[in-house]
């Protein structure tokens, strides 16, 4: 199961006071809503260190919620901006391949988790970049096979990256 | 959940100490100390224009402080919502308020080419002195949102520290104008305002490889 907003910020609320036990409960809470929203744009083996990534993030952090703000977007926040730095440092890996697998059936969380969701920032990507960048920093092809498979030049997949990475970083709390 | 993941957990929680959440009045609190700070030091350095206290100054030079300190304040509340991140935290009022600061010197600027005064007009002796002095005034606020930005976790760097050297920039001219007797046009649109651009670069410069995180 995975908790609702309500009981996530509730539980925030507690951590910041403490509350060991609930910053706990939290943190699994956390890394399952985590898990989900990463999948597809993470490979499967790159999936535990970025979640890992966040939780370290998210406990350094975890003054800069406002208990008068909703907690779910303050979490896709540190999460998009871990994310595309992870997609930063990523390089061409053998087993980089995603494998078509499904995470878990929905909840009722996922209207949420919609509109806070990875998809929204690639959106918003001109075509060209988004696509050399789920070929080369996703599924991890080499800039080659990428460009074999776009039709771009190698030099244009590269560019492509480069502006793309740069402009989903301007979008991290924008694209909702 | 794999193993490393629950020990990573079971860890934190064992580190957990409570802490104060940051909240916005806090944030705007330290603003307000930071531009009541930089005031207090422009008075210290020089004491207030007397002319503009007594209501004399020409309306150009209310209106170019009325804005500059309205750039100021919409930057720095920029500044302060940025520090704590979330999806759909849209920051648009600096760029609204900047729009309407840069009004100032291509106003200045249209008036010299179209009377054909050209630029000869627009350099005055103390044109130099009150740049760098205003620039020199933003250093506090500087500090302050740079503070601000790395106890929180900004997410949009590279727009907090431009903000932020907007805000710095747009403080520090204001208060070091209210100490500068000239009120001519051309040296508040262009002089007093110059300041703001300089520190919103020297802000995006050097801001985001100290608020990283």
């Amino acid at each position: 199961m995975i908790a609702d907003e309500t009981t996530l910020s509730h539980l925030m609320r507690k951590s910041q006071g403490g509350d060991k036990a609930a910053y706990t409960v939290l943190l699994d809470e956390c890394a399952s809503w985590l898990q989900r929203y990463f999948r597809r744009r993470v490979p499967p083996h790159q999936l535990d260190d970025l979640v890992q990534d966040v939780l370290l993030a998210l406990h350094n952090k975890r003054e800069s919620w406002d208990a008068g703000r909703a907690f779910l977007p303050w979490l896709a926040a540190i999460a998009r901006y871990r994310w595309v730095d992870h997609l930063r440092k990523v390089y061409r890996s053998e087993a980089d391949q995603l494998e078509d697998w499904d995470a878990a059936e929905e909840s009722g969380e996922e209207a949420v988790l919609a509109r806070l969701s990875l998809e929204r920032l690639f959106v918003n990507l001109p075509a060209g970049q988004a696509q050399v960048i789920e070929l080369v920093k996703i599924e991890g092809l080499s800039i080659a096979e990428a460009s074999e498979k776009t039709g771009q030049s190698e030099s244009l997949v590269k560019v492509n990256i480069h502006r793309g990475l740069k402009k989903l970083a301007t979008l991290i709390e924008k694209a909702e | 959940m794999n193993r490393s993941t629950e020990t990573l957990i079971a860890r934190l929680a064992d580190d957990l100490i409570p802490v104060r959440p940051m909240r916005s009045v806090s944030g705007l609190a330290l603003v307000a100390a930071a531009l009541a700070g930089t005031l207090f030091s422009v008075w210290l350095a020089g004491g207030f224009w007397s002319d503009m206290l007594a209501g004399d100054a020409a309306p150009f030079f209310y209106v170019t402080h009325g804005l500059l300190l309205v750039l100021g304040l919409a930057s720095a509340s920029a500044v302060v919502a940025l520090a704590r991140p979330s999806v759909g935290n849209r920051q648009d009022a600096p760029k609204w308020a900047a729009a309407m600061v840069a009004i100032l010197p291509l106003t200045v600027l249209s008036i010299a080419f179209v009377t054909g005064a050209g630029t000869a007009g627009l350099v005055d002796e103390h044109s130099t002195h009150c740049l760098t002095s205003g620039i020199a005034a933003s250093a506090l606020a500087f500090v302050a949102m740079a503070y601000w930005l790395r106890r929180g976790a900004p997410v949009s760097t590279q727009t907090a520290s431009l903000f932020a050297g907007i805000a710095a920039g747009a403080i520090g001219s204001f208060s070091y104008g209210l100490s500068c007797p000239i009120d001519s046009t051309a040296h508040l649109g262009l002089w007093h305002v110059l300041p703001v651009p300089i520190c919103g670069i020297l802000g995006r410069l050097i801001l985001p490889r100290l608020i990283r995180w």
